[in-house]
């Protein structure tokens, strides 16, 4: 079996080093972490900045009759609790670096939030603004905007589905009971069936004058698509368009297909809205995703090293923002990407770590639970293992066509069609098994892995499809693999500490090691946010 | 003269006091405590009885 | 009725997948061109030289070494016929197509490739995962265009030296054309109110144009369309009729369990059906023949795979036309267990064909093999059977 040196800790940690007695069986935590003056004092500050941010969604327009309107808005009184979740146990600069990266998420939800109420008929009722909203799925990557600057993009399911559950566990409970009594079976991914059941009962907004559909990410998604797009021609006037993005999305014989698609969209926001599409606003767009892509690969390159900097869950939420909500879009992300880059720069060189040893060097693959995405870091704590990247990081590595020419529009079309079926996720679900499995054993050796923790989600049909595969290749080539199952939002079929007994399970049986902090082994959490 | 000599430190007693109860509430974690246990019952007992649904496949 | 003389041998060549006439052909020297899903295009399949196979798993029992690669959580149509091909089941193949149409057969595909199920010994095997359009619009004609040629024809051209020129295709074409009419011949005796031929019999038949080298049935089928016509029906009559709509049913017992409890399957909207899979492909001079074949397989298919919403609803009105051809008194939406497609397609199926198109409607999941979950089934079937009678006795079906 491969191994690894186990790199040590030189810095004594400041503050509390056992996190166990912040955990009782409530729905929150007992109180916050001592993480000595300078960073308990950093942490307050930031705390502060959270609420700042809750304040400002509740007081804008719509948002009070939001959250008397829709169960999902009561998730969001829990983030300063979501953030506590993605800081234990953190100090110096990976503190500063989850902050500056999670808050920010957290703004850009909060904008999303306030965007959507706003426009919302039954809240903010701002018709005006409302008729330059595109509604978009949230896993699709926005690359239809991105030379449409003045128009918006509403990724609705974005705040009633995917961050809903990073919040709190319960949060889609409810839709998935609903889109089950009406008829669709719970061995189906709770993503889409989430969806499927706000749209059934109405809790989505509805605002906007068009909305772009992609079937990305899977069968669930594509097939969910349809329900809700029914309701919003039908009952709401909403038309809709499906973009196509094709499944072989490796292979060139399809992309002249997802061009043309990209194209047809394209013409169609333009004719629904009124507008033109702004190729110098585009090219400024694809100019930032090329560089986000440059500064992502530079983080995992010291990831690679024996002290990462970025990783975890807020790395991969960072990364799922940036390329599908923003794409390049806003001009607010580079400064935070740059922000985060001299952090980690500085980081690297003070050689800062999260726990007292690192013994195991992580690759996270699979499909990662929302309500337990904060597991990677617990697994540093707890364990010692510290997560290099996650599969939803290694989103595209190529870079695309900046020169503003009309003799580069057509590549440019087939970029923003790459772009459109490498979606997040996707990008390695689908495609064929040599993104999902032969890519892994890829970053397995370039990053100097010796495990690779695998999230078995158990209803996506797609990672679940190559299981064997997974099993007999790790076994090949002598890398632990450890499953972990969960149902990605649905916390009663595995709870959380379920989830963590597996991976604990493995560590003890296989790799015969004892906690590095045993007060976080078991935690009561199974009634918490 | 007196009085604003005064204003500094009223201002440093009302600034320390107000991060004192601030910081109180951060450490014993008093707001996700009043939102889990007093707001949130509150709102799901609004969803679950106030709010009609038009349900619609 | 009195039994049709061929019925009992095309229920015999149900019973495997390597059936006595895929020995024959092979030993004929010809090429078995081995598909998984309906949005291949069969005619490609059939060349001269050639012969297409859709797989399929009769009889399957335990899937304990496809559910190791696959998880129980794929759809058992996948894992069975992974298990198969494990088995050596398959082994009569010289080549496999499959569109990454579903995820599941997509990693069914998959697994058989990385586990060489079907290669071995075989220097010019090929396994070839196509793209299908996901809408249906000219630029998905082109795709498919395209996909057909550089994932079916090429390689068969390459591998096999088969003729891949415009001509080929249009006979065989052709070929496929005249299964396809004898079995919309045969389909137009379901319309009859004292049908000649059984829902059962007619899936007999239909599977095994999909199963079997269709150029060895063709005598046989001709034979059953003539003595069909002059058959004389039963008196009895059926408690209701019926539409069956869904995924993969390549297991007639489903069909036999329905008749048996009463009701008559009057059409038939599923993969290995007849609709749309034989309905015959209109050809012209003016285009070349690839682009039509495309063009009728894009246009036509009904897969719910298929996300522009003139094909979501289109799919909902035509089994509504179906089942006003065939003045059908309900419908049966049906998927296999884990499909998920046809999991969202049932819901907004059934929904609509109750609510837009006012037919009695039964959703049911069911397992590849009814045969393991019978009473539930039959359970299901009665009930709504009854329902559809006790609406006709309140006066009127809709």
């Amino acid at each position: 079996m491969k191994t690894v040196d186990i790199v040590y800790n030189t810095k004594k940690k400041k503050g509390e080093t056992q996190y166990g007695k912040l955990f009782n069986d409530g729905k929150v935590r007992k109180r916050r972490e001592w993480r000595g003056l300078k960073d308990t004092l950093y942490d307050f500050s930031r705390w502060l900045y959270l609420w700042g941010v809750v304040i400002d969604v509740t007081m804008s327009k719509g948002a009070i009759k939001g959250l008397f309107r829709y169960r999902w808005m009561s998730n969001y009184l829990a983030v300063p609790h979501a953030m506590d979740k993605f800081t234990m146990g953190m100090r110096d600069e990976t503190l500063r670096i989850t902050h500056t990266a999670m808050d920010f998420v957290v703004k850009d939800v909060a904008k999303c939030i306030k965007e959507t109420l706003r426009g919302d008929r039954r809240c903010g009722n701002d018709v005006e603004f409302s008729n330059k909203c595109v509604l978009s799925d949230e896993n699709a990557m926005t690359v239809f905007m991105m030379g449409f600057p003045m128009l918006k993009a509403i990724l609705r399911e974005i705040p009633t589905m995917f961050s809903a559950n990073i919040m709190t566990q319960q949060s889609t409970m409810h839709y998935l009971d609903v889109a089950q009594r009406f008829g669709i079976p719970g061995d189906v991914c709770p993503m889409p069936e989430a969806e499927a059941g706000i749209s059934i009962e109405d809790d989505f907004s509805v605002l906007g004058k068009c909305a772009v559909q992609v079937n990305t990410t899977c069968d669930g998604s594509l097939m969910g698509n349809g329900l809700i797009a029914k309701r919003l021609e039908r009952e709401y006037g909403i038309p809709t368009f499906q973009l196509a993005a094709p499944m072989r999305h490796e292979s060139p014989d399809v992309l002249d297909y997802a061009a043309e698609d990209m194209k047809a969209c394209i013409k169609w926001v333009e004719e629904q809205m009124g507008v033109k599409w702004d190729w110098d606003a585009y090219f400024e767009c694809i100019k930032r995703v090329n560089a986000t892509t440059r500064m992502r690969w530079s983080w995992l390159e010291v990831n690679s090293t024996p002290y990462p900097q970025f990783y975890g869950a807020v790395f991969s939420l960072f990364n799922d923002t940036d390329y599908m909500g923003n794409c390049g879009r806003s001009a607010d992300f580079p400064p935070i990407e740059k922000k985060i880059n001299d952090l980690i720069i500085k980081g690297y060189k003070n050689k800062t770590m999260q726990a007292p040893e690192y013994r195991h060097r992580c690759i996270v693959w699979g499909v990662q639970p929302q309500y337990c995405i904060d597991q990677l870091y617990w697994m540093i704590n707890c364990w010692g293992v510290i997560p290099l990247t996650d599969m939803l990081s290694m989103v595209v590595d190529k870079q695309f066509c900046e020169e503003n020419k009309p003799e580069n529009y057509e590549q440019a079309y087939k970029d923003m069609a790459y772009l459109n079926m490498n979606m997040i996720m996707r990008n390695k679900t689908h495609g064929g098994y040599e993104v999902l499995v032969d890519e892994l054993w890829e970053h397995v050796e370039r990053m100097n892995a010796d495990m690779v923790m695998m999230w078995e989600h158990m209803s996506c049909k797609a990672l679940n499809g190559l299981h064997g595969q997974f099993e007999d290749q790790a076994r090949e080539r002598g890398i632990h693999i450890v499953w972990v199952n969960h149902d990605l939002c649905d916390p009663r079929v595995f709870t959380r500490q379920q989830i963590r007994d597996e991976f604990s399970t493995y560590m003890r049986t296989v790799m015969r090691e004892e906690p590095l902090d045993p007060t976080i082994e078991f935690l009561p959490d199974e009634h918490a946010w | 003269m007196k009085k604003l000599a005064k204003i500094p430190l009223i201002a440093l007693g009302g600034a320390t006091g107000t991060f004192a109860v601030l910081f109180t509430v951060y450490f014993f974690n008093l707001d996700e405590k009043f939102m889990a246990y007093c707001v949130d019952p509150i709102l799901q007992w609004w969803y679950d009885n106030k709010v009609e649904h038009k349900y619609y496949v | 009725m009195r039994d049709l003389k061929h019925l009992q041998y095309f229920e015999d060549l149900l019973q495997e997948a390597n059936n006595e006439l895929i020995v024959k052909a092979k030993s004929e020297g010809k090429v078995c061109a081995a598909f998984l899903c309906e949005n291949t295009p069969e005619p490609l399949m059939n060349l001269g030289g050639t012969f297409g196979v859709r797989l399929f798993a009769p009889n399957t029992g335990s899937m304990d070494i496809a559910t190791y690669y696959m998880t129980s959580l794929l759809c058992e149509n996948s894992r069975a016929l992974l298990e198969r091909a494990i088995e050596g089941g398959f082994n009569f193949a010289d080549c496999l197509v499959a569109p990454d149409g579903c995820t599941m057969i997509n990693r069914c595909a998959e697994n058989m490739e990385l586990l060489h199920t079907m290669d071995g010994g075989k220097d010019n095997f090929f396994y070839e995962n196509m793209e299908i359009a996901l809408k249906g619009d000219e630029n998905g004609v082109k795709l498919m265009r395209l996909q057909c040629v550089n994932h079916i024809l090429n390689p068969l051209h390459e591998k096999y030296g088969i003729d891949i020129s415009d001509k080929a295709i249009r006979a065989a074409v052709k070929e496929h054309n005249e299964i396809c009419e004898i079995i919309m011949a045969l389909s137009e005796f379901r319309k009859e109110e004292k049908p000649r031929i059984t829902g059962y019999e007619f899936a007999v038949f239909t599977l095994a144009t999909y199963v079997c080298p269709k150029y060895l049935i063709k005598k046989k089928l001709q034979e059953t369309l003539k003595e069909v016509a002059k058959r004389e029906p039963d008196d009895k009559p059926y408690r209701a009729r019926v539409v069956v709509v869904g995924s993969e049913i390549d297991d007639v017992n489903l069909i036999k369990l329905i008749e048996d409890c009463g009701a008559y399957v009057a059409a038939d909207r599923f993969c290995f059906g007849a609709f749309p899979g034989r309905l015959p492909i209109p050809m012209n001079d003016e285009e070349d023949a690839l682009t039509q074949v495309a063009r009728h397989y894009v246009m036509m298919s009904q897969c719910p795979r298929y996300m522009d919403m003139p094909k979501v609803y289109g799919r909902k009105q035509y089994v509504a036309d179906l089942a006003k051809e065939y003045d059908v008194d309900g419908i049966i939406y049906q998927q296999v267990n884990f499909c998920d497609p046809w999991a969202y397609e049932k819901l907004l199926g059934s929904t609509m064909l109750q609510d837009d198109y006012g037919y009695p409607v039964l959703a049911v999941n069911r397992p590849y093999n009814i045969a393991s979950s019978v009473g539930q089934m039959r359970t299901r079937v009665q009930a709504f059977v009854e329902s559809i009678e006790i609406k006709k006795i309140q006066g009127g079906a809709k």
